[in-house]
């Protein structure tokens, strides 16, 4: 399949997966994503983050619809496919191998793989070399496969829960790296529900909760309809989406009715959107197609 | 780029699946040649060569080389590795082939090279140490050979290999985590469902039966005599095709099917 544009693309129409026959993850699923971006797919526990990645990356097959990564079909796992798309996943797999023979192993099957990156990514995420991978703390297991993964170049990076083991420094360093390696031919997809690890990172906010899409947005369209802001007293309820109190008086989310700026707080708008979906939903205008 | 088989990719999966885990692959073979070696002798000393030569030649190939099958996909047994296998850009046909290329080409040549190495060892041994101007000496010298690869125990144990390898590479695809053990159990329960459902029917058709082999013979009692019923050659021919090579075919394809339909 070719392209006019370089521009990436994942398309999930009308997908619909579960594990369970009688119990879907997902219902009719219809998502596009592009390249440029670093996604943030929010969601609770079990609310199928993970089975959406691997449903990305063909691990897992769709019950119904379809899925193209850029003309791709995942379930097919071709080799030209594998090559440009990276799933780390929340616990990683490292063989009984230094890190010059597990780079030796695995990366020629990345052809856009950069050894002297990886060497800069080891040294920025503070890994050493220390013998052997499996000996390795789970934290520096998960910072050596985080180095890898970035090194290979893929076009798709999709991180299940990448802050899940590391310490708050790591996390730092990896949101940096993260933001460092990122380019307009990338796309990078991150499911977590450690929420505020994801502050200052992503640009957009997908969030999905009983198998429904509830919010596909821009941080800066979020910023757009929603406000974020802390208030002494709540004049009108009916236009809150969330609240909740704090030492400095009651954080709020409300529509943004008045065109007001605020700093989109991911965890708020994470609570807001859940607890008022429907609402949510008609702000944002997020329709099955989306 | 060709999707299903490249000659350089394919060399990057051969060698990555041997240096990934060398414990596994190397160990378990240089194990089971041990294992062998250590059969071979202590049933030479206790029963004599002809039992050592069958005993270890059976285990040696047909069991090692289940044991080894059992490992070729064993990537299975954590999310992490299970992912990181599939999701590795090599084809299904590439990984298929490395597996069976090892299990199924490789270890039966080590293991015949390994063998008959030890088996002339043992041999030469034996005959070194008979008495040259005995008049037995001829008869002695005889009576030890080396083990046949041609032989008719050696192509039954050829066969049990095939078809023992492929149920456990079949297995370890179906079986996440102990797979060894599912798989054996498998493999017992429909043998025994095999033998007790012919056992039924020859007692249902022929009456007092002594004993019955699936597709085989029946042997009968009548009266004071006994008798031995065998399947009529033409039907017996149907069920070699079936059993010498449709089944292990069978066996050997199915964990191609199975890796491009696996979902993890």
């Amino acid at each position: 399949m070719y392209y006019l544009t370089n521009t990436l693309m994942i398309q999930i129409q009308h997908l619909s997966f579960g594990y369970n026959k009688k119990k879907l993850l997902y219902k009719d699923l219809t998502l596009t994503l592009q390249s440029g971006s670093i996604y943030g797919l929010l969601g609770k526990n079990g609310a199928g983050k993970s089975t959406l990645l691997k449903n990305l990356v063909g691990l897992l097959f769709p019950k119904g619809g379809s899925i193209e990564v850029n003309g791709f079909d995942p379930r097919k796992r071709q080799p030209s496919f594998l090559e440009t798309i990276y799933l780390i996943p929340e616990e990683v797999y490292v063989p009984a191998l230094t890190i010059d023979g597990y780079q030796r192993l695995f990366s020629p099957f990345y052809p856009g793989f950069d050894s002297a990156k990886f060497t800069s990514y080891l040294e920025q995420l503070d890994v050493k070399d220390e013998g052997k991978l499996n000996t390795l703390s789970f934290g520096q297991q998960k910072k050596f496969i985080i180095a890898f993964a970035l090194a290979c170049n893929t076009k798709v990076l999709l991180l299940d829960e990448p802050t899940n083991g590391l310490d708050i420094p790591s996390k730092m360093r990896f949101r940096k790296l993260i933001s460092g390696i990122f380019t307009e031919d990338r796309m990078i997809f991150i499911s977590t529900h450690q929420i505020r690890d994801l502050d200052n990172l992503i640009d957009r906010v997908i969030i999905v909760d009983e198998g429904e899409l509830l919010l596909h947005a821009s941080v800066g369209m979020i910023a757009e309809k929603l406000c974020f802001k802390t208030v002494n007293e709540i004049r009108d309820p009916a236009d809150i989406l969330y609240k909740e109190e704090s030492l400095r008086g009651i954080s709020v989310v409300i529509e943004n009715k008045h065109g007001e700026e605020s700093k989109v707080n991911l965890e708020h708008l994470f609570n807001a959107v859940t607890e008022n979906p429907e609402k949510a939903k008609a702000i944002f205008q997020t329709r099955k197609n989306s | 780029m060709n999707n299903t088989f490249n000659a350089r990719r394919f060399g990057f999966l051969f060698r990555k699946t041997l240096l990934e885990r060398p414990v596994q692959i190397f160990g378990l073979t240089g194990l089971i040649l041990t294992i062998i070696l250590m059969i071979y002798f202590i049933c030479k000393v206790f029963f004599g060569f002809g039992p050592a030569q069958n005993i270890s030649f059976i285990w040696g190939l047909a069991g090692g080389g289940c044991f080894l099958g059992s490992f070729m996909f064993s990537y299975f047994n954590s999310n992490a590795s299970g992912s990181s296998y599939l999701t590795l850009p090599a084809s299904v046909f590439e990984k298929w082939l490395s597996a069976i290329l090892i299990a199924g080409i490789l270890y039966p040549l080590l293991f015949l090279l390994f063998f008959r190495a030890m088996d002339a060892g043992f041999v030469a041994l034996y005959h070194r140490g008979l008495d040259a101007t005995s008049p037995l000496y001829k008869i002695r010298y005889d009576q030890v050979y080396l083990f046949s690869y041609t032989g008719q125990i050696a192509q039954k144990v050829y066969l049990i290999f095939f078809m023992f390898t492929g149920a456990a590479l079949t297995g370890s695809l179906y079986f996440n985590k102990n797979n060894f053990i599912k798989t054996a159990l498998v493999f017992c329960v429909v043998c025994v469902l095999a033998f007790g459902l012919n056992w039924l029917m020859a007692v249902m058709v022929f009456g007092e039966v002594r004993d019955a082999a699936p597709f085989h013979y029946v042997e009968v009692t009548v009266g004071t005599g006994e008798g031995e019923i065998n399947l009529p050659q033409s039907a017996f021919d149907i069920y070699g095709i079936f059993g010498d090579y449709f089944f292990p075919v069978l066996l050997w394809s199915i964990p191609f099917i199975r890796l491009r339909e696996k979902e993890f």
